[in-house]
């Protein structure tokens, strides 16, 4: 049943992402990743809504809340990555200690 | 949209496997800007999946928002650091690296055995059964339309104070 495949396609892209997450060392590329998580939450949220709930549709709700509150994630990710940048002048995650001096 | 069978059944390969490759060349490519573009050609590639599952006002947010917006701010956040200490951060594995990925993909496969044997016909025939027959006269756009003014007005005015708010944040951040 190809409605299965598509969870095994979301199951992929959760585990890889939350394996770039832990050990990526550039903080961009962690955001990237948790994109990638956060789209995974979404392919299950709209297949489901598909599969069992087509006639009320909150599955699709869920997700363009999700995407919503996505879009406010990145846009404070970034702004905090290039302020570290700016004050560091690197983008390493293990170089940011800036409340400890 | 409902393709007739093989049609679709190609359609979900040929995504399938356009994800797996871009997913792996999102974590592992080694320089930045190539893993930007590796995650909008996912994004994308998301979006169609939304298109084939009836979906089409997800789809259309999913590529205005995520690939318009996030993945054009990625792009711009990675190319606006200069990219020279990118080149000398050779990528070698450390002890950390394999638990991480001895973790993942245990939750990988710990995942896909619930998901295999988890009866989904039980399930849908159940919800199936109870479900209120009737015409779905209005399409899916307008009838989203309708539950995010009646039954989520309230969760859709707090996405609007936090989306506000966090771009108010977001500018006194980034110029001060």
């Amino acid at each position: 049943m190809m409605f299965e495949h598509v969870l095994f396609l979301s199951v992929y892209l959760f585990a890889i992402g939350l394996y770039g997450l832990i050990t990526s060392r550039n903080m961009v590329r962690a955001l990237m990743c948790l994109e990638l998580i956060l789209n995974s939450v979404n392919i299950n949220l709209v297949t489901f809504s598909d599969i069992f709930d087509s006639r009320q549709l909150k599955g699709n709700i869920f997700s363009i809340f999700i995407i919503a509150v996505a879009a406010a994630e990145a846009a404070i990710g970034l702004a905090i990555v290039s302020s570290i940048h700016r004050n560091r002048k690197s983008t390493r995650i293990n170089q940011s200690n800036l409340l400890n001096n | 949209m409902d393709l007739p069978g093989p049609t679709h059944d190609i359609l979900v390969a040929f995504l399938g496997s356009v994800l797996l490759l871009g997913g792996m060349g999102v974590v592992l490519l080694t320089n930045p800007i190539y893993s930007a573009f590796s995650l909008g050609l996912v994004l994308v590639c998301i979006s169609l999946f939304y298109i084939s599952s009836n979906s089409f006002f997800v789809a259309a947010a999913q590529l205005l928002i995520y690939v318009g917006a996030i993945n054009v701010l990625i792009i711009f956040a990675v190319m606006f650091m200069n990219g020279s200490e990118y080149s000398n951060d050779s990528y070698f594995c450390t002890v950390g690296d394999g638990v991480t990925s001895l973790v993942c993909i245990s939750i990988f496969f710990s995942l896909i055995t619930i998901i295999s044997d988890t009866s989904w016909y039980g399930i849908i025939w159940t919800t199936r059964s109870n479900q209120i027959i009737e015409q779905d006269l209005i399409s899916t756009a307008q009838q989203i339309g309708i539950h995010l003014s009646t039954d989520f007005y309230l969760p859709f005015e707090l996405i609007s104070i936090i989306l506000l708010v966090s771009l108010i944040g977001v500018i006194t951040m980034a110029r001060q």
